[in-house]
């Protein structure tokens, strides 16, 4: 797995990564798609990754770039969908 | 603006593919090191849809023409933002993704979809990207459009590199995933 832009978040990343993996292919592809089996770990993993990107001032440029392309980027599911 | 577009078919199902494709960048991927970081941002599960969409920030290293870091500043660190789509029901994956770096000087928008392949729905994905890249500091044409030129020169170079790396990633996950099944039926007969 890829790591985090951020060292110390680095091992609960890959925990929550390998919880992902695992309920992508055994829950989600099929068909079990509302179990939240990961939910805690993301939780976590979020908490220090967001540190760092505040830190960093990626925060705001995240901000933009989601409010530049969140209507596009969902209209482009719905169309081909 | 000018346009990148690039198709290919991966000898793998939708299922293997669109599950691969989430450690692309790990280190089974040999080719792909531009990509020093990806991170989860956010997830969710439209209750209607079933459709799984995920934000995260990739963080690559370039290495940038010299003469492009003169003309903008800044470093060759640079980070891309990514919301993926999967749709289960219609297998399919959408990524679209766009520059956070140097945004006010260049506009760098993409989009991948992964869905099965028309001949071989079962065993084998079809892989579409296209990109738009358009240069938008004032001032001469000429120098857009080399910046232009430059970026799309580096993005079909790393676009090449990505599909051979992501070729890795397919085959090793596919033998562990063998080896991990055969260690549980050995387990199950024991």
């Amino acid at each position: 797995m890829a790591a985090s832009i951020a060292p110390e978040c680095n091992d609960i990343k890959e925990k929550y990564d390998t919880c992902f993996l695992k309920w992508y292919s055994e829950k989600y592809l099929r068909g079990n798609t509302t179990s939240n089996d990961c939910e805690e770990l993301f939780t976590k993993y979020k908490t220090c990754l967001n540190v760092v990107l505040k830190e960093k001032g990626i925060d705001s440029m995240l901000e933009d770039a989601r409010k530049s392309t969140t209507k596009e980027f969902d209209a482009e599911t719905l169309r081909r969908g | 603006m000018k346009v990148f577009s690039s198709t290919c078919t991966f000898d793998y199902s939708w299922e293997e593919v669109s599950t691969a494709n989430w450690r692309k960048y790990c280190p089974w991927n040999d080719k792909s090191t531009h990509v020093v970081a990806v991170d989860t941002l956010s997830r969710n599960v439209d209750l209607n849809t079933g459709i799984l969409r995920t934000e995260r920030l990739i963080t690559c290293i370039q290495s940038v023409p010299q003469w492009v870091l003169s003309l903008f500043g800044g470093s060759a660190t640079s980070h891309v933002y990514e919301v993926s789509y999967v749709d289960p029901a219609t297998k399919r994956v959408t990524m679209c993704s766009t520059n956070l770096t140097w945004s006010n000087v260049l506009s760098v928008r993409e989009i991948v979809v992964y869905q099965p392949s028309l001949s071989d729905p079962t065993s084998s994905t079809q892989f579409s990207q296209e990109a738009k890249i358009t240069a938008l500091c004032g001032g001469w044409q000429k120098i857009k459009n080399k910046v232009e030129e430059a970026s799309v020169e580096r993005f079909s170079q790393n676009a090449k590199r990505g599909r051979e790396g992501f070729e890795a990633v397919l085959e090793m996950s596919r033998r562990v995933f063998s080896e991990q099944r055969e260690h549980d039926s050995n387990r199950l007969q024991s």
